[in-house]
């Protein structure tokens, strides 16, 4: 019998503890997983969770769980050369190659870091196709960054913003303390020939695109990934619907104007 | 149309029925304290005068389904046990509802589960003459011809019209029962005259202050998608069993828009919280967001969902009196 929605055992290749409730597992697996797509991933007997593509490679995937629950709990305690089931990728991914050509401003937040790292990794090996690119990474506080040695390395290349919104003074002179986007709000920003991308929690998303159109963006410019209840990931089971939109299959990156006007669907 | 309609004389149906009987597991609406579809016993039971109470959709979209065993290191083959069966009297509102399902789970997707039940059944239908009750609205809704067999009552007997093979092979398997005729089913012997929704397109309506005489009176009890003969939403979850952990079950299983825990995620947060929300969540899948898809209505204007409403909250009328 064959069901799309029987998993593939899949061999974890590295779980690295970024924070005390955020892992990130490299997996065992070729084909090709694009910036903001995501896996459902899962242990039989305990279930499966939705989970963004955090990586550009065809050799391997990345992924960074937050610890909430039950599946992704579960998931944080396997190790090296454990085994877990996937299915995927699911969804549409960031338009990248749209925005061949322009500058591009990458937003995100918490877990949305994740999918940020992905789009990184795209441009780093497409570079020469995008022009500038900046970049804003909103933290709760020193122990919540998440890929740190990264950051670091992609210091050198890009104009990178980084804000810390529970600490208090400035732990280091080049980070900021506030919200994201506090930091946002200040800068000036070029507006044509540019995509912003966002990506993180629903209330930081509002905030960000707020500010984003006082700055004289529009809706065409901006891109946002949503994350919703889901079960199947096939445009079937229904929970993730907003007025009519699927947001495993038609997202999970919308252009804002498609659905980002219905917080409350 | 098939070219060639048959006869089958309202006694001789009754044979016909006791004779499918021992090669299908032939259901029927039978009348007790509520018309259900039920395993045919005796055929004097059958009961035309109203639809079933619920739709026979749990046959196909079973209300539980195993996705995969699996025993700890592979999966094991779930056996997808199905029997031929017959339903004998469906509406055309439940037949297009199936064909809405058929779409669903075989076009759209391919699905093993519904398939491997849809598959073997047949489907018979018996063919409104009127509205069954006052809140049919069959008539908007685009309603087409979807059956194996469709029996046209015509008061001493029944004209029957094959659609598909599966319908031609049962009539000749058990001919003696059917006479050829040369009768032409036409628009006239389809026409089922019902009460109307008066707007093709609710878009516009979404934030209609009238939407509060129905979001009023709901329990979010969610009998409505219970009884709905094309509501599909489900949910997946992971079952062990006590005696032994290594033996695991992924169950898909009915769930409903009109919960709160349809669209709950972490940090206690709900997208769709409010009861408004939910509410009209039912009704634009059903009459806009499927269609913008699809092109086709989901809702087949059968009406259970205000039949079974423990509030009778009559939704046709609330749009109907928008202005
Ligand atoms: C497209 C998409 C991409 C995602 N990417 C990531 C990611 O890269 N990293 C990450 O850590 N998380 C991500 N999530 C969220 C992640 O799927 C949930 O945290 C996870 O499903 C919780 O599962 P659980 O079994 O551990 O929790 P459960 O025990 O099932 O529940 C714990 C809580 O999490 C809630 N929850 C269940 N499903 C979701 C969901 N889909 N979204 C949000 N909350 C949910 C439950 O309602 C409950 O309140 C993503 C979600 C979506 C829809
Ligand atoms: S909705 Fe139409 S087809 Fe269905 S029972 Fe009523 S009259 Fe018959
Ligand atoms: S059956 Fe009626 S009361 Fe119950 S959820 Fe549906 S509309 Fe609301």
């Amino acid at each position: 019998m064959k069901s799309e929605l029987i998993p593939k055992k899949t061999r974890i290749l590295s779980n690295f503890r970024e924070t005390s409730d955020i892992f990130t597992l490299i997996l065992q697996i070729s084909g090709s997983y694009m910036p903001g797509q995501f896996v459902q991933i899962g242990i039989p007997g305990i279930g499966e969770c939705p989970i963004s593509v955090a990586s550009y490679s065809k050799n391997h995937l990345k992924i960074s769980i937050r610890e909430v629950g039950k599946v992704t709990r579960a998931l944080g305690k396997l190790r090296k050369n454990s085994f877990v089931y996937i299915r995927g990728p699911y969804g549409r991914g960031y338009p990248l190659v749209e925005f061949q050509g322009k500058c591009l401003i990458l937003i995100g937040a918490g877990c949305g870091v994740a999918t940020l790292k992905s789009i990184i990794e795209y441009i780093e090996y497409h570079r020469e196709k995008y022009k500038d690119i900046l970049l804003f990474f909103g933290y709760r506080n020193i122990n919540d960054i998440i890929y740190k040695k990264e950051v670091n390395k992609w210091k050198n290349t890009f104009n990178i913003k980084i804000a810390l919104s529970k600490e208090n003074a400035k732990t280091c002179l080049d980070w900021d303390s506030g919200h994201i986007t506090d930091v946002i709000a200040e800068l000036k920003l070029r507006t044509e020939n540019t995509g912003v991308f966002i990506c993180g929690p629903p209330k930081m998303i509002n905030d960000t695109v707020e500010i984003l159109k006082k700055k004289g963006f529009n809706d065409e410019q901006i891109y946002v990934s949503t994350e919703r209840l889901m079960y199947c990931s096939i445009g079937m089971c229904c929970h993730c619907m907003i007025r009519g939109k699927f947001t495993c299959t038609d997202g999970p990156v919308f252009r804002f104007d498609e659905i980002g006007y219905y917080k409350n669907d | 149309m098939n070219l060639v309609v048959y006869i089958l004389k309202k006694d001789v149906m009754y044979d016909f029925l006791l004779d499918i009987k021992n090669k299908f597991e032939t259901y029927v609406p039978i009348k007790k304290d509520i018309t259900r579809f039920k395993i045919l016993d005796n055929p004097k039971d059958i009961d035309f005068s109203e639809n079933s109470y619920f739709p026979v959709k749990e046959h196909f979209f079973r209300k539980k389904e195993v996705i995969f065993q699996f025993n700890g290191s592979n999966f094991l083959p779930v056996e997808l046990k199905s029997k031929n069966k017959i339903f004998f009297g469906l509406r055309r509102c439940d037949l297009n509802a199936i064909k809405n399902q058929d779409f669903i789970f075989m076009k759209q997707h391919n699905d093993p589960y519904y398939t491997s039940q849809r598959k073997k059944a047949v489907l018979i239908g018996y063919h409104c003459t009127k509205a069954l009750n006052k809140y049919c609205f069959c008539e908007s809704m685009n309603l087409t011809d979807y059956y194996d067999l469709m029996l046209f009552d015509k008061t001493n007997y029944f004209l029957v019209d094959a659609k598909t093979e599966k319908g031609e092979n049962l009539i000749r398997k058990y001919k003696k029962y059917f006479k050829k005729s040369n009768y032409k089913i036409s628009d006239k012997d389809t026409y089922i005259k019902t009460r109307k929704i008066n707007k093709k397109d609710i878009s516009k309506f979404y934030d209609h202050k009238d939407w509060d005489k129905g979001i009023n009176l709901c329990l979010s009890c969610s009998a409505c998608t219970e009884m709905c003969p094309t509501c599909y939403c489900h949910e997946i979850h992971d079952n062990t069993e006590i005696n032994n952990p290594r033996n695991a079950k992924r169950i898909r299983s009915w769930s409903s828009c009109q919960l709160k825990e349809f669209t709950s995620v972490a940090e206690n947060h709900t997208f769709r919280d409010t009861k408004e929300a939910r509410f009209k969540h039912r009704i634009y899948h059903q009459l806009q967001y499927f269609k913008e898809r699809n092109k086709i209505n989901l809702c087949t204007g059968c009406g259970r969902c205000i039949t079974g409403c423990p509030t009778k909250i009559d939704w046709v009328k609330i749009i109907n009196e928008m202005r």
